[in-house]
């Protein structure tokens, strides 16, 4: 046994040699790399290398350190407190604004091998540990709470001396989410964090810095749990449903209690027909003789009974193609004035008058404002539509007389969309030049509305891009009912008039019948605006515009016609029975104004060229101008007599 | 025009008070050039103005070293960040340099450190001064930071002058130490050589502010807490 224990050390000594004998691996040692040194407090410090390969013997390292300005090498002092290939350097070694030159040398049997050398100056690789007793305090303050964050200074710094002088940083983030939000401290040792999230948890850290040197690590986080709070983007989202329903209930009530008129501003009545004096009700159930006595005038059939003088004229109005399109767009913009009107009632109105601003019921009640309206806004906007050629014609008609007159309906081209509901089309009563056997005296009259030369008063429809224009217009008004009032035989109480009226205000016109003197008499105080027929289309109707009763005295002096013809009756269907007045010379007394009828020069040359569609119109209108009467560039020339 | 004339007049009495601040001299000399007490401000705020303003003056040196190593220096020579050139002036000044060291020098000998190390880089600064305007690409900034920095150096003298006369009651000259270090050099500049001397001079004068402004610090220390301070 003793043998065999000889022969196996023998085997392993023989393995060995032979193994050390091969050579491999057998090398002088790598050079060391990677020298980097740290000093946590400016006091003391560490430099750590990474060795290179050993060359496979036991390998020894060491670190030599020149002083600047000195030659006198010196060996590092410690080689294990650090830990492993590690220098550390205490304080009696350590000199702060003074180079170090250190090397670290790689020693094994086989040879050495020299790190690079490498420079340091203490001051300038400091790394703090990290500050030390983070305390963070969810602190109240009147329900809205905040983080307050405190820390010291790693204890081995010495701050408190000035040696060393640390800058911090927090950094905080809610414990579920990955951003951290990171907050500057300066040299303070105290931080405050607001604007915190209701019920979150919270991670604080904080890491210091001296002014010359590395960052520390972060401190270890704190965790803190911010209790539930009503937060302030709550309290002001429940506030404003407080103050939006408050303000709801507030509106709903002031709609409520201005149900009607809000009712009547979003949803116009339609107007119904309205003839002074005659109540549709009394028509529907009275009795004929009483409606039909009411219409009558008592003095008005002559005896000589010659009914035909009596024709009732209709007006047609006749409006183009085009000219629908235009009223259509006129329509709204007329409703946009609506809200700057008041609706005014007058007395003699029929029921529905007051809510309607048009007298038009058909054809919506857009084109008879096209016809009554007097917005300039929506002249305005005409006028961009319209050419020039189509301007205006305002007709105004009825003066209500007694004398029916054979009014040449013109059958004009032109075709206005008007009040069907008022005029009835007649197509027996074409308005042809040729059937206008009348004198000028007797000639149409035109009772225009006041507001064609207001500004207000510009019917949509009128390519009215300035006042240029207007003069095309005319106004002539109901003088007829002015003279209606002072006297006359001819208009005994039963006297019917009709006259359209435009109350500039509303826009709208009425068809009153008027009974009376006395009404009249009514009328006349009234402040009215009359209306012009603009055009008088062969199917459906006239279309009139207000004219403004302040522009009357200064313009119909001068433009108007002696020839008025009165809306005779109102039917309720269709039409507005248009009486042509004859030439006759208590009529011309009446009317004060007759004298002044302005010639027919006034009518524009453009009117008189724009009336493209009015072939028919065109005689009656050099006609007319001769006799001086008419305004308008068309229509209809109401039959003169 | 009632309302600017009230507001200028407010104005003028703020800032009157600022005015009249400004206007007393730190070194309280007075006509004869004599230095006499200042009674104006204490001790320790005048400690604290002296610390305050080393610290700006470290921070603008560090800003003006890194500038000037961007702008001249090639990547080759720049220094590590722990590296400085080994011709420093100032290294033959007798300047602890170690908290030890620190610990063991007086009152006295720390002021005085400071005011040596002050008034040795007092020329080279406008030496220095001088020679970055020969610089062919020399920015405004970096010339207006030399500036500042030299010109706050001088003021930082004579708050030290100022303190050396309150807390140890001496009486100091000026430019006592101011021959040691300065090299005069006719060499053109741009040439690496003395670009790089340059830039040697800039990180030195780094240090020795820092140095500066730590003694200081160290000795606030002592004024307020003798016996717990390095």
């Amino acid at each position: 046994t003793m043998k065999k224990v000889g022969e196996v050390v023998l085997l392993w000594l023989l393995i060995l040699f032979i193994h050390n004998a091969a050579g491999e691996g057998y090398s002088p040692p790598g050079k060391p790399t990677n020298i980097s040194c740290r000093s946590p407090e400016k006091e003391t410090f560490t430099c750590w290398w990474k060795p290179g390969s050993d060359g496979g013997l036991p390998t020894t390292y060491a670190l030599y350190y020149r002083k600047e300005g000195s030659q006198r090498v010196f060996e590092c002092p410690d080689y294990k407190t650090a830990g492993k290939n590690s220098c550390f350097f205490s304080k009696n070694v350590t000199f702060v604004w003074v180079n170090y030159n250190i090397t670290v040398v790689a020693t094994n049997s086989r040879g050495r091998a020299f790190s690079d050398p490498v420079d340091i100056d203490v001051v300038y690789i400091v790394k703090p540990n990290p500050p030390e007793e983070v305390v963070v305090n969810v602190t109240e303050d009147k329900d809205w709470p905040f983080l307050q964050v405190s820390w010291k200074p790693p204890k081995m710094a010495d701050t408190r001396s000035g040696w060393i002088t640390l800058f911090y940083e927090v950094r905080l983030k809610l414990e579920n989410k990955n951003k951290w939000e990171e907050v500057s401290a300066g040299q303070r040792k105290t931080l405050q964090i607001y604007s915190l999230r209701s019920g979150g948890t919270y991670e604080v850290q904080v890491r210091c810095k001296p002014d010359h040197g590395f960052w520390s690590e972060w401190s270890p986080s704190s965790r803190v749990k911010v209790p539930e709070y009503f937060p302030q983007e709550r309290s002001m989202w429940i506030l404003i449903v407080v103050f939006a329903a408050f303000i709801l209930v507030i509106f709903i009530w002031m709609v409520y209690m201005n149900f009607h008129s809000v009712k009547r501003y979003l949803l116009p009545p339609v107007p119904g027909p309205k003839i002074k004096g005659i109540d549709k009700q009394f028509l529907k159930s009275g009795k004929s003789e009483d409606i039909f006595s009411s219409l009558v005038v008592s003095d008005f059939p002559p005896t000589t009974s010659n009914y035909e003088d009596f024709l009732v004229q209709y007006l047609e109005v006749y409006v183009p193609e085009e000219r629908e399109l235009i009223m259509d767009e006129g329509k709204d913009l007329q409703d946009d004035s609506f809200k700057t009107e008041n609706s005014t009632c007058d007395n003699d109105s029929g029921r529905g008058s007051c809510d309607s601003h048009t007298l038009l019921t058909d054809k919506g009640g857009g084109d008879k404002e096209d016809g009554q309206q007097s917005d300039q806004e929506g002249s305005q906007a005409e006028a961009d539509t319209k050419s020039q050629e189509e301007a205006l014609e305002e007709e105004l008609l009825a003066c209500s007389h007694e004398n029916l007159q054979s009014s040449n309906v013109s059958n004009e081209k032109e075709k206005v969309k008007s009040w069907p509901s008022l005029f009835s089309p007649l197509p027996q009563y074409s308005l042809s030049p040729v059937n206008r056997p009348n004198p000028p005296k007797t000639g149409q009259q035109h009772c225009l509305s006041d507001s064609l030369f207001t500004p207000n008063s510009m019917p949509s429809y009128f390519t009215q891009p300035g006042p240029s224009t207007r003069k095309g217009f005319r106004s002539n008004y109901w003088e007829c009912s002015f003279d209606h009032k002072q006297s006359h035989p001819l208009h005994p109480q039963s006297a019917a008039h009709e006259h359209l009226q435009a109350q500039n205000d509303l826009n709208t016109a009425h068809v009153d019948y008027m009974g009376a003197p006395l009404d009249v008499h009514v009328l006349n105080v009234r402040p009215s605006e009359y209306v012009e027929v603009q055009r008088v289309s062969v199917e459906d109707g006239v279309l009139l515009h207000p004219v403004s009763p302040s522009q009357e005295d200064s313009r119909t002096l001068s433009h108007q016609t002696e020839d008025y013809s009165r809306v005779r009756v109102v039917n309720n269907d269709n039409g507005l029975l248009l009486l042509q007045r004859d030439a006759i010379e208590e009529e011309k007394s009446m009317c004060p104004y007759q004298e002044d009828v302005v010639s027919r020069a006034s009518i524009t040359p453009t009117l008189q060229n724009s009336a493209t569609g009015i072939n028919i119109a065109l005689p009656i209108l050099d006609e007319m101008a001769a006799s001086g009467y008419i305004d308008t560039a068309t229509m209809f020339g109401l039959p003169t007599h | 025009m009632q309302k600017t004339v009230i507001q200028w007049g407010l104005w003028v009495l703020l800032l009157w008070p600022q005015h009249l601040a400004g206007s007393t001299p730190l070194d309280c000399r007075d006509d004869q050039g004599n230095l006499s007490r200042c009674t104006s401000i204490s001790q320790e705020k005048l400690l604290d103005r002296v610390i305050h303003h080393a610290e700006l003056i470290y921070r603008v040196s560090e800003e003006l070293s890194s500038l000037f190593e961007e702008l001249f220096i090639p990547f080759p020579f720049r220094l590590q960040s722990n590296q400085a050139a080994y011709s420093c002036i100032t290294k033959a000044l007798p300047i602890p340099s170690s908290k030890s060291e620190v610990q063991q020098i007086s009152d006295k000998w720390l002021l005085h450190s400071v005011l040596m190390l002050i008034q040795s880089w007092t020329e080279p600064l406008v030496y220095l001064q001088m020679t970055m305007e020969r610089y062919d690409h020399a920015p405004d900034m970096l010339l207006n930071k030399t500036k500042w920095v030299s010109e706050k150096l001088s003021s930082l003298e004579q708050g030290v002058v100022v303190l050396i006369k309150k807390m140890l009651d001496e009486d100091t000259l000026a430019t006592g130490y101011s021959e040691q270090g300065v090299v005069q050099n006719e060499v053109q500049p741009e040439v690496l050589e003395s670009v790089l001397r340059d830039y040697t001079q800039l990180s030195c004068f780094k240090k020795d502010a820092h140095k500066m402004e730590t003694f200081l610090k160290l000795l606030k220390c002592r004024q307020t807490d003798k016996y717990n301070c390095a």
